[in-house]
């Protein structure tokens, strides 16, 4: 019984490592942040008091916070839809046996790879009108008739960075998706083939179905992964123009380091973490589809 | 032979499609790398997708012309010294703990195991102050350290699992029979478990390298000394005055971008292997 024991603690011991950065920068924080947002402090002040549910109450007053909730989410979504569909045609395309596939798999992974800031800035430059080429492409094919301020106006800030961070995701979600199609062994395929199944019929009805589960795995991942972006958003608009594109993420970095207002800050990023906490729970104990 | 010529259609057609949508995806890496070799009337002017002047102007105001506060040679160098320093590390972290999660059964299904890979979605955000704070009371602000510190406990937990895959792989029956001619464990782990792992530390490694090499907000958070900055936070300060020299900001990105390119094509292969392995067990 002790021996067990004592083998048990030794292959914890391995852990140690990997749990001791973890907690470090991960756990401890989290802890400090709930208890930051029960007080009132400032940066660079020593003193700061206890104020109860004072943040909490300043919060359900303060009309950015509720905006950028909203923002947040219309940023998740927007982003979902693209981010749960598209990779399921280029994973489709991708998921063939011929010369060349390899390097193709490669070089669509570069956008995910590639560092948001180099993206970012050369982007500002690329969606600019008069002189930047994506308004140019787009009035030479005829598809926009008039030169667009993609960044610089309200209406369109948001679904623009939508598309350039849907398109930074695709990647990834590609390759989760690829992941799943070649664990499809090959004779499913032949099996429905044989049966008359063709084409768009395969896809419905066969393919479709065997990837449910990662399509919705990558949906969680990318919900996840979107509502923390933060470069590329602080990097192309800061929020702006206005606060049309300020997410929660922007709204708590500017709360806590432009304005310092460090409980309120804190406040905030505890009920963000409530709030996916409860999103979490809602899309896979009532969303996903059971197995 | 109908079936063949049709297949091959197929395949032709397939590899048509496949071309137009990496156009698609990738043109932007390509006009950027063409475009940061024009002039500035060129840069802002009505967009021609190649220069007509070609010039290596923005790369020599870029890594030449410099001042203390805009020095992008000394950006890079602490971008590579950080990122250096976050991959040995967390190879080390990564390869020691997945071990251990590869070989002891409990620890597989265990829930502390699981609980690493849970904090990647939790948002990032809830962390900045209390790690701000953390580090400024230990005297790290404005230390490339603790960056290092940082991302090393955001890189570790993914690596760990990834290698757990490639761990599970190697037979038992060659540790033990070093074990039986009285090799230790250290040895064993050193000379016989990592050289059999090494496509998976490769992949592990790169994926080190190429996220603390691009990651932003921490920098932005825990350095303020300008010449300590990282790359993308001193490509970020081209566009803090009103005046934005697009021309090295341009050259700059390529700077960045290109050693993730040159580190990321060759270990592709591994790197899609090690992360479907991962990802279709779960």
């Amino acid at each position: 019984m002790n021996r067990i024991r004592a083998q048990a603690w030794r292959e914890h011991l391995f852990l140690l490592p990997v749990l001791s950065f973890v907690l470090l920068i991960f756990a401890y924080p989290y802890i400090r942040t709930f208890l930051l947002a029960f007080y009132n402090v400032s940066f660079g002040a020593r003193e700061s008091y206890f104020v109860g549910l004072g943040n909490f109450q300043a919060l359900l007053r303060d009309l950015d916070f509720w905006s950028a909730i909203g923002r947040s989410f219309t940023w998740a979504a927007g982003n979902l839809l693209v981010q749960m569909t598209v990779p399921i045609g280029i994973a489709l395309l991708l998921n063939r046996r011929m010369r060349g596939i390899h390097l193709a798999r490669a070089l669509v992974m570069l956008p995910w790879i590639v560092p948001s800031a180099a993206i970012a800035v050369c982007l500002r430059w690329m969606l600019l009108p008069r002189i930047g080429m994506i308004n140019q492409i787009l009035l030479n094919t005829g598809l926009m008739d008039r030169e667009m301020h993609f960044l610089g106006s309200s209406a369109t800030a948001m679904p623009t960075l939508i598309l350039i961070n849907s398109w930074k995701f695709l990647p990834f979600g590609t390759l989760l998706i690829l992941s799943a199609l070649q664990s499809i062994p090959e004779s499913v395929f032949e099996s429905a083939a044989v049966d008359g199944a063709r084409g768009f019929q395969m896809f419905r009805y066969i393919t479709f179905p065997l990837l449910g589960s990662m399509i919705w795995f990558v949906g969680f991942v990318a919900f996840a992964w979107n509502f923390n972006i933060f470069d590329l958003i602080w990097l192309t608009t800061q929020g702006g123009p206005g606060s049309a594109t300020e997410t929660l993420p922007v709204l708590i970095y500017r709360t806590a380091f432009r304005t310092f207002r460090l409980g309120e800050a804190s406040a905030m990023a505890v009920f963000v973490a409530i709030l996916l906490l409860i999103v979490g729970i809602v899309y896979f104990r009532v969303l996903t589809p059971k197995k | 032979m109908n079936s063949l010529t049709a297949k091959r259609v197929n395949n032709l057609i397939a590899l048509m499609v496949i071309i137009v949508v990496l156009l698609l995806l990738i043109w932007p890496f390509f006009y950027i790398f063409v475009s940061s070799f024009k002039p500035l009337r060129e840069i802002m002017a009505r967009a021609v997708f190649f220069p007509v002047e070609a010039t290596w102007g923005n790369y020599e105001t870029l890594l030449f012309a410099r001042t203390p506060v805009r020095d992008f040679p000394r950006f890079l160098l602490n971008s590579l010294l950080v990122s250096l320093a976050t991959t040995a590390l967390s190879l080390t972290v990564a390869s020691i703990s997945g071990y251990g999660i590869a070989r002891g059964k409990r620890l597989k299904s265990g829930l502390l195991s699981r609980l690493l890979l849970l904090f990647y979605v939790f948002p990032t955000i809830v962390l900045l102050i209390p790690i701000h704070g953390m580090f400024t009371s230990v005297g790290l602000y404005d230390n490339l350290w603790s960056l290092v510190i940082v991302y090393t406990a955001m890189i570790a937990p993914f690596c760990t699992w990834l290698l757990v895959s490639f761990f599970e792989n190697i037979p038992k029956d060659l540790e033990e029979s070093a074990s039986l001619e009285g090799a230790s464990l250290f040895r064993i782990f050193i000379r016989i478990i990592l050289p059999l792992a090494a496509p998976g530390l490769v992949a592990a490694g790169a994926y080190a390298f190429i996220t603390s090499w691009g990651e932003y907000l921490f920098a932005l958070l825990l350095i303020g000394s300008s010449l300590k900055r990282t790359a993308p936070l001193g490509l970020a300060t081209f566009t803090a005055e009103q005046y934005i020299e697009w021309g090295p900001l341009l050259a700059g990105s390529i700077l960045i971008m290109v050693p993730v390119f040159l580190l990321f094509l060759p270990v592709s292969g591994y790197f899609i292997k090690g992360f479907t392995a991962g990802a279709v067990k779960e």
